[in-house]
């Protein structure tokens, strides 16, 4: 054993067996329960010796407490989680985000979305049943087209190689699918954006958008930059000039019921959404001017609050889980969204 | 006694338990693996790896206030919002509009002309609506005008509920008879067999027959302003320019 000669002095004067226990590779571990040594258990407070009657007497913590002339800082009585997440195999670990003391514990919900409680009561099984085609039992299913062109293989350097993407765009259309009894169209999360030129000029447009998104979401809205030079309209890449906010579940859902049911009858001569909106993958969108922003009752409780001639106006993006518009749109207008101008 | 190799890290929930894994006994240490191990790096393990740290944000939330939202139909429900209002009461909303509400006849925009007043206004210069149109009808016609004008309301909207698409409930009051006579437009001639019944239900109540409620709900195009529809702006914008 050329190793051996490495170690220390006490060391090698002990017996080969205890040293070679120490040096198992991981592949050889498996073979230690063989050996049936169990002093290489982990040591635990169950095979701990239990307590002698004398010992439980004298363990009395109150009495210490009670004893004691000074009070603790408080900093003894509170538990503050960590600041950092340092992996699953580290001795302090934050507790999760259900427990009220974690750092990351959001509380709530404190009321059932009325929109939500409709959508979950009613809306799901009617959108269910009326998307419903019958297929009579033992109908082969039909093969959907291969979307992705492959290659003809005139060359040898065809082999292996991957498939191309639809002639005309990089983007592969989304297919719709069937609305069945898990795949119901449902509302995943609203988005809310403002772009405001005029705060690059002056950024007190920036803090108004900020603080009218910020009402009518209830979330802190982040600052969008621009994206492009255009220097006809005074802006460069980079600059702060818009303000979005997303809200999921049941924030989403209320924003959307106040919208429908409070909003949107009080715009006047409004013919509803265009039907043509979307993005094809059931996104759908619509904006609200300025006049229309602060129709809603978050913004008009303070109205006095904003400088008028600063009130933004906003876009709304609607995400669904459909996967095509109409899909999408039949799930809004059973929201009570209605709909103008053809498909 | 080697207990654990010194490289691998304990489990958490094991820490309070464990002995010190600074060795009790002297031939502990010295092994191939242990031997890497100085003191210093045994102190920083067991202080935790801090390369691999996440912050753990507190969330910022803006306060929200549970408030009562009173629907002009009395209906309440709470909502979590910013506004600190307790209760908000509603003046318009989507259960007195007419395009959440299309069969409520109270929000219908019926012009009430008891005394036939306007009626005769119109049979006299014409409405805005005969400047537009395009060929024949000039405010000459003195067909009965003042006739429909006590079941304008309902006749109009009950033409309008016949599968007329296109012109406006005030027009229609006023020149239902015109526009039946003529139909000069062919857009108008061709609701023409659909207008002969609801000519007929125009004199009693709109909604007396189920068919009429129902066609209510499959009409298209619902002219819900009183004003233009949909299709005749977009035609008419598209005229100006």
């Amino acid at each position: 054993m050329a190793s051996l000669r490495g170690l220390s002095r006490p060391a090698r004067s002990l017996p080969l067996s205890q040293l070679s226990r120490q040096t198992y590779t991981a592949g050889s571990i498996r073979c230690a329960s063989s050996q049936a040594d169990l002093s290489d258990l982990e040591d635990s407070t169950l095979t701990a010796p239990q307590l002698g009657p004398d010992e439980k007497k004298e363990f009395r913590p109150w009495k210490r407490a009670a004893d004691r002339k000074v009070r603790l800082p408080s900093g003894r009585y509170q538990f503050h989680p960590p600041k950092y997440n340092r992996g699953p195999l580290h001795p302090v670990q934050s507790p999760p985000a259900s427990d009220p003391i974690a750092r990351d514990f959001v509380p709530g919900p404190f009321n059932m979305p009325r929109l939500k409680q409709t959508y979950q009561s009613t809306i799901a099984s009617d959108l269910m049943t009326l998307a419903y085609t019958h297929v009579p039992p033992g109908t082969p299913q039909k093969e959907s087209p291969a979307r992705l062109r492959g290659w003809d293989g005139s060359s040898p350097y065809h082999k292996n190689r991957a498939l191309r993407g639809p002639r005309g765009s990089a983007v592969l259309p989304l297919i719709e699918r069937d609305v069945t009894f898990n795949n119901i169209p449902e509302i995943t999360e609203v988005t809310i954006s403002t772009y405001v030129p005029a705060a690059i000029k002056d950024p007190d447009h920036l803090l108004v958008a900020r603080s009218v998104v910020l009402s009518l979401t209830g979330t802190t809205p982040d600052i969008t930059k621009t994206k492009s030079n255009v220097a006809q309209w005074g802006i460069k890449i980079g600059d702060r000039a818009g303000v979005k906010s997303t809200v999921y579940g049941n924030a989403a859902y209320e924003f959307l019921d106040r919208c429908v049911h409070l909003v949107f009858p009080r715009i006047k001569d409004w013919r509803g959404i265009r039907a043509t909106t979307g993005d094809r993958a059931g996104n759908l969108a619509f904006g609200l001017s300025p006049d229309e922003v602060k129709l809603f009752p978050e913004v008009e409780a303070n109205y006095w609050m904003y400088p008028a001639k600063m009130l933004p106006g906003c876009k709304v993006f609607i995400k669904t889980s459909a996967t095509s518009d109409r899909q999408a749109r039949l799930l809004l207008q059973s929201f009570g969204v209605p709909f103008y101008g053809d498909v | 006694m080697g207990k654990l190799p010194s490289t691998l890290l304990r489990r958490p929930s094991l820490a309070g338990y464990l002995p010190s894994t600074s060795p009790a006994l002297p031939h502990h240490t010295p092994t191939t693996a242990g031997g890497l191990l100085s003191t210093p790096q045994k102190k920083a393990a067991a202080a935790g790896q801090v390369r691999h740290a996440t912050f753990v944000p507190r969330s910022r939330r803006p306060y929200q206030f549970t408030q009562l939202v009173q629907l002009s139909d009395g209906s309440t429900f709470t909502v979590r919002t910013t506004s600190p209002l307790a209760l908000y009461r509603s003046a318009k909303d989507s259960r007195n509009h007419i395009l959440w509400q299309p069969t409520e006849k109270s929000l219908r925009n019926v012009e009430v002309d008891e005394a036939g007043k306007l009626a005769a206004f119109r049979e006299r210069y014409g409405s805005s609506w005969d400047l537009d149109a395009p060929t024949t009808a000039a405010g000459a016609d003195a067909p009965g005008a003042g006739a429909a004008a006590p079941g304008a309301g309902d006749a109009a909207a009950a033409s309008k509920e016949g599968g007329e698409k296109g012109p406006a409930v005030e027009k229609k009051g006023a020149a239902e008879e015109k526009g039946d006579k003529k139909q000069v437009d062919a857009k108008e001639a061709k609701p023409a067999a659909a207008q002969e019944p609801a000519e007929a239900a125009a004199s009693a109540d709109p909604f007396d027959s189920l068919v009429d409620l129902i066609s209510t709900y499959a009409s298209e195009d619902k002219n819900t302003k009183g004003g233009l529809s949909a299709k005749d702006q977009a035609r008419k914008e598209k005229k100006k320019k």
